[in-house]
């Protein structure tokens, strides 16, 4: 009796899950499906390579121009240098808290760090108006702040969380016996973080890079408010630029249903999926490959 | 992100009101303080209605309209002829209600070197044939322009009566509010917004409205100088257009009757906008 109740509740609970597990598999296949089914209804009308190179993006204009490079550009110029600020950045907080800080201090200040995360980006981003945007813009000389270099710094912030812990957790995942080889044969702390530790857990902090460059790439509201949104071609860390995502943000609500612009928008998104989903790829090769190492 | 949560409230307010007395009003980042404050007013009068602001700018009032989602698209342009084929493909018969007049207004910083501007130097300014302020003020300042998405009314009202495309460097803000908190910031800033916006803020912003010369040696006319706009002497001023499909018409007609009661045409008034007998 008892035997024939365990099995029907692991039945149905293997069920209940199968069901969970393929909900989220069709939806992840809707949202796919509608981006190509909408992304081939633009490339009808507008041929990929005039999309992909094009300098021109302006879908209201008198012949409208759908040309999506300014956009990619720009979203490549943030990223880089949000990268440029978040990498060392995060890898050294990440070295701090694993190789130098005590227990007290890390207990405060890994929290601290993942509460960065859990800061909403419209917050983040109107601080970043208020705040940060003028006081770039006098520090720099610039009239005002609303450039690439500021949407590169918000960006910086909000991929820090990510970069830090996975990095750290990678750090920490060194066996000892490497630091402690390294200790017997005379190197201090230092040497032993940069020509052992930080070596050995190189995939695991590539992966770590490779999530925070996802996360800013696919960050939208920050770069809308930050970075002044100019559609021209971008010149610089001090020009505003214009982010694909911002794009489709500004854009989306104004589009009639089924026009060419409309179908414009779901071909940036799926640009953007494209490059997400590869930098994700890459992120992903590099956590199994320190996952097999750890393992070791 | 605004978005859904802005959906997420509008389906709760849908499910917590009788549908026929559920007005949707979506449009033009213009209009949207002074429809919500008719909204506040219209519920003093009649408690059993709900009416649903939501602003963001012109298109997106036409293109809820084309999509079937708004009652009222608020809009500071009329359609273009895009629109107009569309609403006729899709079928759509609407009725246009001008229940206001706007002035678009030209802000600077305070210690920005002008008072006014004529309209010749103005175009130069905005379509990039000027990149610094020398030629204007005299100083070696590079302009900034802060402007709206391309498919905002104001965008399109001030490019069409300037007979020129904006310069490709001009910011894209989100709004009227963001433009102004911009430009109190930029010394070197030029921007548009609508008058009703610089009226509520009153004048204790650091930010300046320009003065526009219509023709070489005509006055300068400012954007809040009510007998000139009720003369017609300011050159960017504009009617406002509530556009709204003919089913439902009958719904939003107390709404509609509200605007041009002496109550509501007090309210658009007090709150920086105009009324233009004909």
């Amino acid at each position: 009796m008892k035997l024939a109740i365990r099995e029907k509740t692991d039945q149905a609970a293997k069920l209940l899950f199968r069901m969970t597990g393929l909900m989220v598999i069709a939806i992840l296949a809707g949202i796919f499906f509608m981006l190509l089914w909408n992304t081939v209804a633009f490339f009808l009308k507008i041929k990929p390579w005039d999309f992909i190179t094009g300098t021109q993006w302006n879908p209201s204009g008198t012949p409208a121009n759908y040309g999506m490079l300014p956009l990619l550009v720009s979203t490549s110029l943030v990223t880089l240098g949000a990268m440029c600020i978040a990498i060392p950045l995060g890898i050294g907080t990440a070295s701090f808290l694993s190789d130098y800080a005590g227990r007290k201090l890390k207990s405060v200040l890994k929290p601290a760090i993942e509460m960065l995360a859990s800061v909403p980006s419209v917050a983040i981003g109107f601080l970043d108006i208020v705040v940060l945007g003028p006081g770039i813009a006098s520090i720099t000389g610039q009239s005002n702040g609303l450039n690439a270099l500021n949407g590169a710094v918000l960006l910086a912030i909000m991929s820090l969380p990510t970069i830090i812990t996975v990095t750290q957790d990678a750090l920490e995942g060194v066996p000892n016996a490497y630091k402690e080889a390294s200790y017997s044969v005379g190197a201090n702390r230092w040497q032993t973080l940069i020509q052992v530790t930080i070596p050995a857990a190189a995939p695991g902090i590539l992966a770590a890079v490779m999530l925070g460059v996802g996360r800013a790439i696919g960050e939208t509201m920050t770069v809308l408010m930050a970075t002044g949104n100019a559609s021209a071609f971008p010149k610089g860390f001090f020009h505003s630029v214009r982010t694909m995502t911002a794009t489709i943000a500004i854009e989306m609500g104004e589009v009639p249903y089924q026009t060419t612009h409309y179908y414009a928008l779901f071909a940036i998104a799926a640009v953007l999926f494209l490059m997400t989903l590869l930098v994700n790829i890459v992120g992903e090769y590099f956590v199994n490959k320190y996952r097999k190492y750890q393992a070791a | 992100m605004m978005k859904y949560l802005l959906c997420l409230l509008i389906i709760l307010l849908v499910s917590c009101s009788d549908a026929g007395k559920f007005i949707k009003v979506k449009g033009s980042d213009t209009e949207v303080n002074l429809a919500v404050s008719l909204a506040e007013n219209f519920y003093k009068e009649h408690p059993d209605f709900s009416v649903a602001i939501s602003g963001g700018g012109s298109g997106l009032g036409i293109a809820s309209l084309l999509n079937g989602q708004t009652d009222i698209a608020n809009s500071s342009r009329p359609l273009n002829a895009e629109e107009i084929m569309l609403l006729k493909t899709k079928g759509i018969p609407i009725r246009t209600v001008i229940f206001a007049e706007d002035a678009t207004a030209f802000i600077v910083h305070k210690d920005f070197h002008l008072d006014s501007i004529d309209i010749a130097t103005l175009t130069k300014v905005l379509n990039g044939q000027y990149k610094t302020w020398k030629p204007v003020t005299g100083q070696d300042m590079p302009i900034s322009i802060y402007g709206r998405q391309s498919n905002s009314g104001t965008h399109s009202f001030i490019s069409k009566k300037l007979k020129m495309e904006f310069s490709r460097d001009a910011k894209e803000m989100n709004g009227n509010a963001q433009i102004v908190e911009g430009i109190k910031h930029d010394r070197s800033g030029i921007g548009y917004v609508g008058a009703g916006y610089i009226l509520n803020n009153g004048t204790e912003q650091p930010i300046k409205v320009l003065k526009i010369i219509a023709k070489p040696g005509s006055i300068a006319v400012s954007p809040l100088d009510i007998k000139a706009i009720a003369a017609r002497r300011y050159y960017f001023q504009r009617p406002l257009y509530q556009f709204i499909p003919l089913t439902s018409w009958k719904k939003v007609s107390a709404f509609i009757d509200f605007e041009k009661s002496a109550a509501g045409q007090k309210i658009i008034t007090t709150s920086g906008y105009y009324i233009i007998l004909k």
